[in-house]
């Protein structure tokens, strides 16, 4: 496939949106050249441009947009291509892999009727015929027993598989060049560390080139060999990956790399304030077990002992201190998460606060009790009701728990903004008015309007930017300091609760697999499986794949 | 931090599609509705002649410029009639379906927030209802309790709610996923105030799309129960029954039947055309909040 023009250039693009204030500029005047058999990594917030310009490579232009520039693939202008030519270029010489492969599968066809659909539509040559070349591509991108997987339905396939099948999607038809929108956005770490090796993998031996999109720096440090760092629609800073990382020119790049968490050294303006060494129990979970499976009896019986998702676990929480919850999808750790915020109903165990037995439910607790336990959950979209404002959101809380009159309410209102270092001024907005990471902190608001002791952080950090992430992980270290909160953070990040947690746990299929303090846990780790957490998570400085020469 | 997190939602604001009003059909179907609320209003003050005034002309005389739709077997004045006839009939399906949409919206938002074994029986009950032809149980109720005009409202409510609560179910069962919910729970809030502050607002866009519906299925089946004989008593400028008196004398003017017809189609498609352009507009509200 060697041809004299590079694979893509982009020359001087600009994207504009029509929204309510008329134009907007989504990108301004990008240029970009993606070598044969090259990774391009594009880097940025969300919001910087980055999606919008991988998907003009596809000769897409989303939402009522206006485009300018020159967007070549091998020299033909993608732009200004006919719509039956563009047909023939997307899938055939240009694959995508979507961000979320669980809404970008047909969910009512088997997977390897969506892969065969690919090498129908485009004709492809299958010497061996289509449904061995099916089997051949899910083989090649590491699906275990390919023959009986291509025969089921995406849900019946984990997170990482299905990714692994868009994946084969994009390759199917040999293209020159795939476009990965965050591959590995929404997938556990060790999961995300699998799929990171495949790509590596698949790029040596297929020689295919890659433009890698992707708000994750240390991921795109493993899979690149020129990283381009966008900004609000521009262009900062391109460079190959090795210079980029360890001399960063723009002041931009610097404070997103810095942003990064790092096993090997705290972040950048970390506070440094520990608590007494040994505070007495806040929060005691005592031989904790909850189940989801299905009661016998049409729903009068027991739940069988053995389906649990929590299996029994027990862990202290101490005053002032942060105690991190970390596991996969699945381990368990939401649903501790739930049953201590008293959202769902422990099957056996107990749950002490204070040293008092708590009721199971929310709603057999106290006032005070349920004012002292606040959770902060993992997707503010999701937490916020659109349809209320900020104020309102922040004042129902105010109204539930302390008696406040309408100024003196207000008052806090904007005192809680400021607490979470927001503008007064958003109290009029409505969530859809705001960033994620502003959303994120009007739900710290909302929990802090309660004058809670514990807050149960569910992944608060996983729908956010890195940077994004840093800032909010600082603003909840200010507000433990100045107020004492004691914290149950889950996560399934260890990089971000390795400076900010002084206790951990380790949760696998329900059950501690490790259970102490974070120093001496993390930097000791007994369980296997700790370790290969350990492992799995990206590292700016692994170094990246070596350089290929342009053919 | 240097890298602030306030400038994201400029690109996602900016994909809202332009034209954030109804759509031409959508004030066409708005216009019509306004007119009939305005002649229904107004229509005592203006109509040439009574609604029951007899001989104001030659008995089925055709159109003419004192009488624009002609005149019945009575020598009554059509247009008058039609003119006067709406009142009743929008106040009747007016709180027809508001009481349906009240009682069905209610129901539907506690079964789909229960999610329990009473959602379970209450939707099984709901079901037995739908599936029992309406005309039928409608004539049933109206023959064994009696014929007034209030009877003929409170009857179409009770025939609308189950269909209504299934659509505020299903649109709740949407909304109570989302975490707010949760946090409402956590925060201790009873049953009916996460019904009423956290899911109905969420909800109102859809259940707006359901009134406008209703109504114009109340329309036309208050129409035929009229027609039956069943709404209205006689002297009742109501419009299905004067199809149905017109209708043995069609030989003789076709006026009498096709003035009050054409009423209720118009108003019907207008409506219909107003819900239909409201339902897109919310959809694309919707999935603009939704998208960021």
């Amino acid at each position: 496939m060697a041809s004299s023009w590079p694979v893509a250039q982009i020359r001087d693009l600009t994207v504009d949106y029509h929204g309510e204030r008329g134009w907007t500029r989504a990108v301004d005047g990008v240029s970009l050249e993606i070598g044969n058999g090259e990774a391009l990594g594009l880097a940025g917030e969300s919001g910087s441009g980055k999606t919008t310009v991988a998907y003009t490579l596809l000769g897409e232009r989303r939402g009522a947009s206006r485009v300018g520039g020159q967007v070549l693939f091998r020299g033909r202008d993608i732009l200004a291509m006919p719509a039956g030519e563009l047909l023939s270029v997307r899938g055939r010489s240009i694959g995508f892999v979507p961000q979320n492969p669980m809404a970008s599968l047909t969910p009512s066809m088997k997977v390897g009727g969506q892969v065969a659909e690919m090498l129908r539509f485009h004709a492809v040559e299958t010497p061996q015929g289509v449904g061995a070349r099916v089997v051949e591509l899910l083989d090649s991108v590491g699906i275990p027993n390919p023959v009986a997987a291509a025969r089921r339905y995406p849900h019946e396939l984990s997170g990482g598989q299905q990714q692994r099948v868009a994946i084969a999607m994009a390759l199917a038809c040999r293209p020159d060049l795939v476009i990965l929108d965050e591959p590995t956005t929404g997938l556990d770490v060790t999961t995300q560390k699998r799929i990171l090796e495949l790509l590596a993998a698949l790029k040596r031996e297929t020689a295919v080139s890659m433009l890698y999109v992707s708000h994750d720096l240390a991921s795109l440090a493993q899979i690149c060999e020129r990283v381009a760092v966008m900004q609000k629609g521009r262009l900062v800073e391109v460079a190959h990956t090795s210079s980029l990382f360890a001399d960063p020119r723009q002041e931009y790049t610097r404070d997103l790399i810095a942003a990064v968490p790092r096993l090997d050294r705290p972040p950048a303006g970390r506070i440094e304030a520990p608590p007494p060494r040994h505070a007495p129990n806040l929060l005691e979970i005592d031989r904790l077990a909850v189940s989801y499976a299905r009661r016998p009896l049409f729903g009068l019986g027991k739940p069988p002992a053995d389906a649990d998702s929590v299996k029994g676990v027990s862990f202290a929480v101490q005053r002032g201190k942060t105690f991190a919850l970390i596991g996969e999808s699945g381990s368990g750790k939401s649903s501790i998460a739930r049953a201590v915020a008293g959202l769902t109903r422990p099957r056996a165990g107990a749950i002490r606060f204070n040293g008092e037995a708590l009721p199971a439910l929310a709603r057999q607790r106290s006032t005070l009790l349920r004012r002292k336990i606040q959770i902060i959950f993992q997707n503010p979209d999701s937490s916020l009701n659109p349809r209320k404002t900020v104020r309102s959101i922040l004042a129902r809380p105010l109204s539930m728990f302390s008696r406040l009159d309408a100024v003196a309410r207000e008052a806090r209102v904007i005192e809680l903004l400021q607490a979470v270092r927001l503008d007064p001024a958003y109290a009029d907005r409505r969530p859809h008015q705001l960033s994620g990471g502003e959303r994120q902190r009007v739900a710290i608001a909302r929990a802090l309007a309660a004058e809670p002791e514990l807050i149960i952080c569910d992944e608060i950090l996983s729908a956010l930017d890195v940077s994004v992430q840093a800032s909010v992980l600082q603003l909840l270290q200010t507000l433990q300091r100045e107020r004492g909160l004691t914290y149950l953070f889950i996560s399934h990040d260890l990089a971000v609760v390795r400076w900010f947690a002084q206790d951990i746990g380790v949760l696998r299929q329900g059950a501690f697999c490790e259970l102490g303090d974070t120093e001496t846990t993390l930097s000791a780790p007994k369980s296997p499986y700790t370790i290969q957490l350990l492992e799995a998570v990206p590292r700016i400085d692994a170094g990246p794949p070596p350089e290929t020469q342009p053919a | 931090m240097a890298v602030s997190d306030s400038a994201a939602p400029s690109q996602k604001a900016g994909t809202v599609r332009r034209g954030a009003g109804l759509s031409a059909s959508g004030w066409v179907g708005a216009a019509i509705i306004l007119t009939y609320v305005f002649v229904a209003l107004t229509g005592a003050w203006w109509a040439p002649f009574g609604a029951s005034q007899i001989l104001t002309g030659e008995p089925f005389a055709g159109a003419s410029l004192q009488h624009p739709f002609g005149t019945d077997n009575l020598g009554r004045d059509v247009f008058s009639r039609v003119v006067l006839g709406t009142r009743p009939v929008l106040a009747m399906t007016f709180s027809a379906t508001v009481l349906a949409v009240l009682a069905g919206g209610l129901i539907g938002v506690i079964f789909g927030y229960l999610r329990n074994w009473v959602d379970e029986v209450g939707m099984r009950v709901v079901d037995i209802l739908i599936s029992i032809p309406t005309l039928v149980l409608a004539l049933l109720i109206i023959s064994a309790v009696g014929n007034s005009l209030w009877l003929v409202v409170v009857t179409v409510a009770f025939l609308f709610t189950p269909r209504v609560a299934r659509v505020a179910r299903a649109a709740t069962l949407g909304v109570v996923t989302n975490d707010y919910i949760a946090a409402a729970l956590a925060r201790g809030e009873s049953t009916l105030s996460i019904c009423l502050r956290e899911i109905l607002p969420n909800i109102s866009g859809v259940m707006l799309v359901e009134f406008a519906i209703r109504s114009a299925f109340a329309i036309i089946f208050i129409g035929s129960l009229g027609f039956l004989g069943f709404g209205a008593p006689p002297p009742t400028p109501e419009w299905g029954l004067m199809i149905n008196e017109a209708r043995a004398n069609a030989v003789n003017s076709l006026w009498p039947v096709l003035a009050p017809a054409g009423a209720m189609a118009v108003l019907v498609i207008g409506i219909n055309l107003f819900a239909d352009s409201l339902s897109r507009l919310i959809d694309r509200q919707g999935s603009a909040a939704v998208a960021k």
